[in-house]
């Protein structure tokens, strides 16, 4: 509820008005939502539109969340040929791209499942960018508000505690050259800007994971970039094939340039 | 009874919830030029104060509704090459002048509000306008204090802002008045 006080204490922005579209007499409709989705499209793809998914992309969420700060998503890929890219966009949050990831040879990107923010209600895509460049897209409608400025419950310092820290589970024992999912957990408050801390009535600022990188060895998983769309704590399940070297690194980075890194040796992981 | 009352205001005094009787700063004379958000006048000289079930009855009577909520900006720390996109919502029907309730003495600026309220109200100085922004705002206030200067007899102050409206009815994306940005230029 108190987002836009949030979002409009900060002074005029950089942005111009230029580029906003003709208005859609109710700004709710379809044909709003639309035109807001190729706006995006114009910021994100460059002017590339995405075409129907043609079930390659599947994108599942909520129709409405418990819980908009922590909303499960998941994207299922069934592709004649491993994606290159995705990207999961929250078309009407302040910083709608919450997810970009680009796979490496280690990947095996079938189904990715992420915790996100949702600020209003909003048209969610997932795009996928196929080998030859083209990009296919699935939506969802999701009704859920007030997730981007939801306080976290324990406070900023307990929220700063075990900053970066992470941990790994693989669904199976891991076998070279045999696709496993693993999910990976770290432990950071994604402070988006828009959260007040409700003692001091002042808006926490802003520290987010921006980039997770992780590789099998010489051979990359994927490179994902981030903005303030993920939950706090984020949690991200995905695919790989296990490489020979047996040694998984991740490497997270925030906005305020800290950086982590841990190596999972997963050929030998017990739960 | 009256013990559990007192009890009752003595936490809420303590939790924030009830401030000092006289809140409020005093109004100044003209058209406020200070920080834009804190402490606020409880009245406005020449316009009413009204709440958010005003606001929707006013509305339904065919009020101009204006917000002068300023552009949302990158919050502080954000730095990314992510596009930042955000989209305001308001009180369904309003008219945004983004940035428009500075205290900005510049004639350009000046006319740029008049001209585009005297095009939204038809003329009619007997037509209701409201001005609003967020709670705390000095924004919809100036813009309120304007509106008087420039003779309308039926200005509403609705310093709850776009959230007071929010706890009770529902707000809706607008984008920025294209009257007003073409105008201000």
């Amino acid at each position: 509820m108190k987002t836009r006080l949030a979002t409009a204490i900060f002074g005029l922005c950089a942005l111009g008005f230029a580029a906003a579209p003709a208005l859609a007499d109710d700004p709710d409709s379809p044909e709003a939502r639309q035109s807001r989705w190729q706006e995006l499209e114009k910021a994100v793809f460059q002017g590339k539109t995405a075409g129907p998914s043609n079930g390659v992309v599947t994108l599942q969420a909520p129709e409405r969340a418990e819980d908009a700060a922590l909303v499960p998503m998941t994207v299922t890929l069934t592709p004649a040929d491993k994606v290159k890219a995705l990207w999961l966009i929250i078309d009407d949050n302040p910083m709608p791209v919450a997810a970009h990831m680009v796979f490496g040879p280690a990947a095996d990107p079938h189904e990715l499942k992420f915790r996100v923010r949702v600020n209003a209600y909003t048209n969610v895509h997932a795009v996928a960018q196929l080998q030859d460049g083209s990009l296919v897209a699935d939506a969802k409608f999701v009704k859920a508000s007030g997730g981007c400025s939801a306080p976290m419950g324990e406070g900023e310092e307990a929220a700063l505690k075990g900053l970066g820290e992470m941990r790994l589970k693989l669904a199976g024992a891991a076998q070279p050259g045999v696709p496993v999912e693993a999910k990976l957990m770290v432990r950071h408050p994604n402070f988006n800007g828009m959260q007040m801390n409700q003692l001091t009535r002042m808006y926490t600022p802003a520290r987010y994971i921006d980039k997770i990188s992780v590789s099998d060895g010489a051979a990359k998983v994927f490179d994902l970039e981030s903005g303030i769309s993920l939950a706090s704590n984020p949690v991200l399940s995905f695919g790989l094939v296990p490489q020979a070297s047996g040694r998984l690194r991740v490497e997270v980075s925030d906005s305020m340039n800290t950086q982590w890194s841990r190596d999972f040796e997963i050929l030998h992981m017990t739960d | 009874m009256r013990a559990q009352s007192s009890l009752l205001l003595a936490v809420a005094f303590a939790l924030g919830l009830i401030g000092p009787a006289s809140a409020g700063a005093s109004e100044p004379p003209g058209l406020w030029t200070g920080p834009m958000h804190g402490e606020i006048p409880a009245t406005l000289a020449g316009a009413k104060v009204v709440d958010a079930a005003a606001v929707a009855e006013l509305k339904d009577g065919g009020a101009v509704l204006i917000d002068v909520a300023e552009f949302p900006a990158k919050p502080a720390g954000v730095s990314s090459n992510l596009p930042w996109m955000p989209t305001h919502m308001s009180i369904p029907g309003a008219v945004w002048f983004a940035g428009g309730g500075f205290g900005d003495g510049r004639p350009a600026y000046q006319q740029a509000f008049s001209a585009r309220v005297g095009e939204l109200t038809g003329g009619d100085k007997d037509r209701a306008v409201v001005a609003f922004c967020h709670p705390g705002c000095w924004g919809s206030w100036n813009a309120g204090k304007r509106l008087v200067m420039l003779g309308y007899r039926k200005v509403y102050w609705f310093p709850g802002g776009v959230e007071a409206w929010e706890d009770k009815y529902a707000a809706a994306p607008v984008k920025p008045d294209r009257g007003w940005e073409e105008i201000r230029r």
